[in-house]
């Protein structure tokens, strides 16, 4: 395999590796906030943000957890066929499947960053070009011009009102590093086809 | 295109993606994505992403990884195996005694735990090599982990049933009380199962030895106290939700904490076993979670295309059925269903379909509950999709074979259907404790 | 939309409403009966309930994008990126009854306001209308104003701004989920409707009290449509759907007023229970600081403030029946 296959792949690895074995320990910052929450109800006053914040957590837990779970294999499959196949069989097989993977990841992407765009006041549907003329702005003008460039911030509508697009952000960059791992993936298979372990 | 050519088509496409052996999310959000750029029209694009913001808003959905974490700490610092030798050593003479044990660790397991991987883990790290290492029958053993774990989701807490709640808009409490005789009831009959069956075979269920049996009476009690941690694991955690001093989810993350703890105090939250559970989990919450995201998409696109309608009016179209017809019906189909599909793909594409319609047929939709609870364990277990499956695969020793696996399960559940049908036919097994308590 | 556009095929909508089915099906189902019904084949639209299609937060950017064509919601609900989020669902003691809603957007001209600040963020505002008071109904017993300290409560996101300064813990959730958690201990209850919706959505039966005093006399919520969609309606259609749309509101008015005197005379799965006047005269001052804190925050809430001030005093001035004392 190409030099720059190995690279990548490698890179995708230690990168999701990373950030996974970070995304692994927010179970206790879920299990903190909870408890915080029984805590503070019982001897204080109940908390505003403790369920919202906990549904954050569990967001992130899981998006950025998502590609240090597929290293892992935890994915289930269904195995019927695919249980009995040999390891170039379903190299072959998941080559070809991990495109409808990539699909699926690519529209869910789509939806993040449409999504996001709105969250940052951008109303007319053209998010890239709205995340373009953010960034150029951003640059030339500094951060007050690009400010300018937002609308509405749109804001959780609870008492606490924490704005929504940190969270949304979170799931691009989850869902963009699942997209990763899932090319190294495909890689991978190829290599295996190629008789290669990458 | 006419609504049923749409279900039928997303059905068809979807089954054929998980035949590929790809991995379950991938196919079921392929075709919801494929669904909503082909046939929604405008806008459609955006539908598998605003799944995520509904899964980000369902929040029963938080206590899924604390009862997994939970679930792993009590089996990786094998706190329960005091537990299992409790059993061992009080039902070690009879025959198949060890196997009926294991059925007795799996009901105290099902009531720390809300999900049935915890009992899976125990039931296939302690269990399984003792009772093959005593000469038991590995394809029995095989069934009555699988079996016995699955009693998680329907021996209270369960998560299953909290998400049918929120479903069925029915009480949690009743719900989970629903859930108590019809569980015991069903461990009763795996028991009486294994104990027939050993009669007949004695060579699959043999006793122990004598020297092993000789355990003085002191040891004996002391080894009951084991029993307490379950307990007190289950009081911690269930008393101040009932008593309404904490909610839901934050009963879920005082269970975690108390197992953690209870490991911690037990010296036996080895940097090993910490790596462990918490690589497990998020491993495991990861799988639960982006099958959830792919089928709310798929749910919603669905849905919104129509397909929901055309199979409701199906059922309705046939309303000259009886009503019992029509039960009947869609239990058997969930079944069919359950062999293919995963429960929470099940729950959040099927259940919202069905359970209205139970409760226009006027049956009582908390002892709807239990059934579709009892399906879902059938689910769990019956190739060629199921977790309990899957996870008995990964952790298997090498001598059980895929073969043994797919075997052992038949006589269970076979049971478990007899326990179905005994809970249509008798709806107060299911409802007599709650009524008892509530009414 | 459909992509899929056969000649002489119905004009398909979807709808989705802020409300979940047993409510939908006398708050919005009328109206698109009304419509399917007469438009004798040439338009379909199809109702969908709370959460179905898209979770509520995200319901105006899919009204936006075309994923859903029509809305039936209040501001609020819908998280409306437009300075009119404040005011619909529940704006705190602006209104008495169910009627001033209306005589407020057709005669004090909250419509020409709505139906501008819409059109600058891309949707079709259609219509308003008025709904239920917003009472409280809860687990726990209130007689005064120190029982609301730390009941978290399913309320609107302003009225639940507007009570946090009472100790209330508003919580937000989807609506669909709002009865099981009060029975998961997430909630204490709901300051969210009037009586008639606790017994029609199965509140009633979850909750043991409820409380006469109200903090609003009357929802306010909106038929929206994406624009493209309603450009691409024939005149004739258009006449149709707005005509639906009255007839709706008119039978929702009868329900609210009806429903809400006969739960509270007869029904008996609540127990009544009121805050002195004395004491709730609190509440209302802390109304009218909480308007000018609105007012504050653009020109567009200065003059829907204003509005609701200018009607209040010739209601005020009106007396009885439109005022209580
Ligand atoms: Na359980
Ligand atoms: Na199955």
């Amino acid at each position: 395999m190409p030099k720059i296959i190995r690279g990548f792949v490698r890179g995708v690895d230690a990168m999701n590796y990373f950030i996974g074995r970070f995304a692994m320990y927010l179970i206790f910052a879920l299990i903190g906030v909870l408890m915080w929450s029984s805590v503070s109800k019982t001897f204080f006053e109940p908390t505003l943000w403790t369920l919202e914040m906990a549904q954050f957590i569990m967001v992130a837990f899981y998006v950025l957890g998502g590609p240090y779970a597929v290293q892992m294999g935890s994915n289930v499959r269904m195995d019927l066929f695919y249980g009995t196949w040999s390891v170039r069989q379903k190299a072959w097989m998941d080559a070809f499947t991990v495109l409808f993977l990539m699909f699926y990841l690519g529209v869910l992407l789509y939806g993040a960053i449409g999504s996001t765009a709105y969250s940052l006041g951008h109303f007319t549907g053209e998010p890239f070009a709205f995340f373009w003329d953010l960034g150029v702005t951003l640059v030339t003008e500094g951060p007050a011009a690009a400010k300018d460039k937002m609308g509405f911030i749109e804001r959780s509508p609870t008492a606490w009102r924490p704005y929504i697009w940190p969270v949304k952000t979170i799931m691009i960059l989850g869902v963009t590093l699942m997209l990763l791992q899932v090319t190294a993936e495909f890689f991978r298979d190829i290599g295996r086809i190629r008789g290669v372990e990458l | 295109m006419p609504y049923e050519m749409i279900a039928i088509l997303m059905f068809s496409s979807m089954m054929l993606m998980l035949l590929t052996g790809q991995r379950v999310f991938g196919a079921i959000g392929f075709v919801a994505a494929a669904g909503g750029m082909l046939l929604w029209g405008t806008g459609g694009a955006d539908m598998p992403f605003s799944a995520a913001m509904k899964l980000m808003k369902w929040y029963p959905l938080l206590t899924l990884p604390m009862f997994i974490f939970m679930g792993y700490v009590l089996s990786e610092s094998r706190i329960a195996d005091d537990l299992y030798k409790m059993f061992h050593v009080w039902m070690g003479p009879v025959r198949g005694g060890l196997a009926i044990g294991t059925i007795g660790l799996m009901v105290l397991i099902s009531a720390m735990n809300g999900l049935s991987v915890a009992g899976m883990a125990i039931g296939a790290t302690i269990a399984l090599p003792e009772l093959l290492k005593r000469g038991y029958d590995k394809i029995m053993v095989t069934g009555v982990i699988q079996a016995g774990s699955s009693l998680g989701i329907l021996v209270p807490p369960s998560v299953v049933l909290v998400l049918y709640a929120m479903i069925a808009r029915q009480p949690v409490g009743q719900l989970w009380l629903a859930g108590v005789i019809p569980g015991l009831m069903m461990a009763v009959m795996f028991i009486i199962y294994i104990y027939v069956r050993c009669r007949m075979q004695p060579e699959l269920g043999p006793p122990l030895p004598p020297e092993e049996r000789n355990v003085s009476t002191r040891e004996k009690m002391r080894l009951l106290s084991a029993g307490l941690l379950p307990l007190i694991i289950f009081a911690v955690m269930m008393v101040p939700f009932v008593k309404g001093w904490t909610s839901l989810v934050e009963s879920s993350a005082i269970g975690a904490m108390a197992a953690f703890v209870a490991a911690v105090l037990k010296g036996r939250m080895t940097r090993e076993v910490f790596e462990n559970s918490v690589r497990n989990t998020l491993g495991i919450s990861c799988m639960f979670m982006w099958i959830i995201l792919a089928a709310l998409g798929f749910g919603a696109i669905f849905d919104g295309l129509g397909a929901v309608k055309a199979i409701s009016d199906l059922f309705t179209a046939q309303w000259g059925l009886d009503p019992w017809v029509i039960l009947i019906l869609m239990q058997l189909s969930f079944i069919v269903m359950g062999t293919f599909l995963d429960d929470t793909a099940m729950l959040v594409i099927v259940a919202p379909l069905y359970v209205p319609l139970v409760g226009d047929l006027g049956f009582d939709l908390v002892w709807y509950g239990v059934l579709y609870t009892i399906t879902c364990q059938i689910a769990y277990m019956t190739p060629p999709f199921g977790y309990n499956l899957f996870l008995m695969r990964a952790m298997a020793p090498p001598e059980i074979s895929i073969r043994d696996i797919y075997r052992s399960i038949i006589p269970f559940v076979a049971v478990m259907v007899a326990a179905l049908a005994a809970v249509m036919a008798f709806p107060q097994i299911a409802l007599w404790l709650p009524d008892l308590i509530y009414k | 939309a459909p992509a899929i556009v056969r000649a002489q095929a119905p004009i398909k909508w979807r709808m989705q409403t802020y409300a979940g089915a047993a409510l939908g099906a006398e708050v919005t189902k009328p109206a698109v009966d009304y419509i399917n019904a007469a438009a004798n084949g040439e338009m379909e639209i199809e109702l969908f309930y709370a959460d179905q299609i898209v979770p509520t937060g995200e319901l105006f950017q899919a009204l936006q994008r075309g994923t859903i064509d029509a809305v039936h919601s209040d501001d609020d609900s819908m998280a409306s990126p437009t300075p009119l989020q404040r005011f619909g669902g529940y704006f705190p003691l602006a209104t008495k009854h169910i009627l001033d809603v209306p005589v407020l957007f057709n005669q004090y001209g909250l419509a020409d306001i709505w139906r501008e600040e819409y059109e600058k963020v891309g949707v079709t505002w259609l219509s308003a209308a008025g709904q239920d008071p917003c009472n409280f109904n809860t687990t726990k017993e209130i007689t005064s104003l120190e029982d609301l300290d730390g009941l978290k409560l399913y309320t609107f996101p302003t009225a639940g701004r507007f009570l946090s300064q009472f100790g209330v813990v508003p919580v937000s959730i989807p609506y669909e989920d709002a009865e099981v958690a009060v029975q998961t201990g997430e909630l204490d209850g709901m300051a969210w409707s009037g009586i008639t919706e606790d017994y029609t959505v199965g509140w009633a039966d979850v909750t043991d009290y409820f409380l006469t005093n109200n903090i609003s006399g009357a929802w306010i919520g909106s038929h929206f449509v994406n624009p493209q969609r309603w450009a691409d309606l024939p005149e004739h259609l258009k006449q149709l759907v707005m005509a639906g749309i009255e007839a709706g509101h008119t039978y929702r008015d009868q329900w609210y007023w009806g429903g809400e005197a006969r739960l509270r005379a007869q029904g008996d799965k609540l127990k009544l229970r009121t805050i002195p006047q004395k004491e709730w005269k609190t509440v209302e001052d802390a109304a009218l600081t909480f308007w000018d804190e609105i007012a504050e925050e653009g020109e567009v809430h200065a003059k829907v403030v204003k509005i609701f001030r200018d009607y209040n005093e010739v209601i005020g001035n009106a007396g009885p029946p439109y005022t209580f004392e």
